[in-house]
Formats: C-alpha cells, sequence, structure tokens
C-alpha cells in the first residue's frame, strides 16, 4: 500500500462515525454529517485515485462533489417543512 | 525520495488529518448548528489533498480536476452551510429572522 492508499482507507474510515451520525440522530442533527460525508469520500476519491493512477477515477470525484453538494441543498431546503 | 514527493505527502497528511478532526468534532457536538461548524473545515482538508495531487501529477488532467473538486467544495461548502442553518432556524421558528434582535441585544 502507498500513501495515498493508507490515506484513502483512513478517509473511508472516518466516514463511518458520519454514518452512525445520520443513523442514530435526529433529522436536523444528520443533515451536517451527510454534508460532512459527502466532502470526505470526495477526498477519497481523489486520493484513490492518485494511489492507484487511473485518471478517470478523479471524474468520479468532481462528479461526486457537485451532486452531494446540490443533493445536500435539496435536503436543506426539503428540511424547511416538517418532513 | 525527491524534495516534491516529501512536500506532497506532508500536504497529504495534513489534509487527511483536518478531515479526521472536522469528522471527530462533528461527533462529539451534539447540537446542528455547532456540528455545522465542522462541514467548513472538511472542504480545506480537500483543498490540501487536492495541492498534494498537483505537487505529484503538476497540470495534467488529474491534477486539474483534483484541484477543479476542491476549489468546488472549498467555495460552495460556505454557500451549503449557510442554506442549511437557515432551513434549520425557519425549521425551528417558522422563519430564520425570529429573534434576531433579541439574539443580537443579548450579545
Amino acid at each position: 500500500m502507498n500513501e495515498w492508499e493508507i490515506a484513502a482507507a483512513v478517509l473511508g474510515a472516518a466516514i463511518v462515525p458520519c454514518l452512525m451520525v445520520c443513523a442514530l440522530s435526529s433529522a436536523t442533527a444528520a443533515l451536517p454529517a451527510l454534508e460532512l460525508a459527502g466532502t470526505v469520500l470526495s477526498s477519497a476519491l481523489m486520493a484513490l485515485c492518485e494511489g492507484f493512477h487511473r485518471q478517470p477515477f478523479v471524474d468520479l470525484a468532481l462528479v461526486f462533489a457537485l451532486l452531494s453538494v446540490l443533493g445536500a441543498l435539496a435536503f436543506a431546503r426539503l428540511m424547511e417543512q416538517d418532513l | 525520495m525527491s524534495t516534491s514527493h516529501i512536500i506532497a505527502t506532508v500536504l497529504l497528511g495534513l489534509g487527511v488529518l483536518l478531515e479526521v478532526v472536522a469528522v471527530l468534532g462533528l461527533s462529539v457536538m451534539r447540537d446542528a448548528f455547532d456540528r455545522l461548524h465542522y462541514v467548513g473545515l472538511a472542504g480545506y482538508g480537500a483543498l490540501l489533498i487536492a495541492v498534494a495531487i498537483l505537487i505529484r501529477e503538476s497540470f495534467s488532467l488529474i491534477g486539474d480536476k483534483a484541484l477543479a473538486t476542491a476549489a468546488l467544495l472549498l467555495l460552495l461548502g460556505p454557500l451549503l452551510v449557510h442554506t442549511t442553518m437557515r432551513s434549520l432556524r425557519t425549521r425551528e421558528r417558522g422563519d430564520w429572522r425570529d429573534g434576531i434582535e433579541r439574539e443580537m441585544e443579548k450579545s
């Protein structure tokens, strides 16, 4: 394992607490965890791309970063009402 | 091991550390508004990781797109946090402006 793969593994493990918060907290408290998990997963995908030397993987990180932000914005907007 | 390799590894380590600190902070905090502070911090971790990739790969396809990903996360992060905070206040109080004057007088 090179340093990039180790970094990706650490970031992948860091998503677990976010998932725990999402699963165990209320909907309002879980939304920040969802947003943070999106950022951490995008970073993990970038590190994996460099670790495996696969250029197409970085497209996944870019698209995921954009979609996670848009998804979180949609959740935040819907959260204004009583879901 | 070249100098650029060492710099990239240090930046990678710092980026991962920032993101782990953000996750720990989010897990420890109890209130949703306190937790929102750590979403912005993780964006800087992504930027450090992208700069580490850029140092390794220079302005190649991977380097450019990694930088674009980090810029996206960093620039849209505050917008996302602000929107979330506003939505949560609206959910709690009916209108996000409700009680602002009272809170400003207190502080």
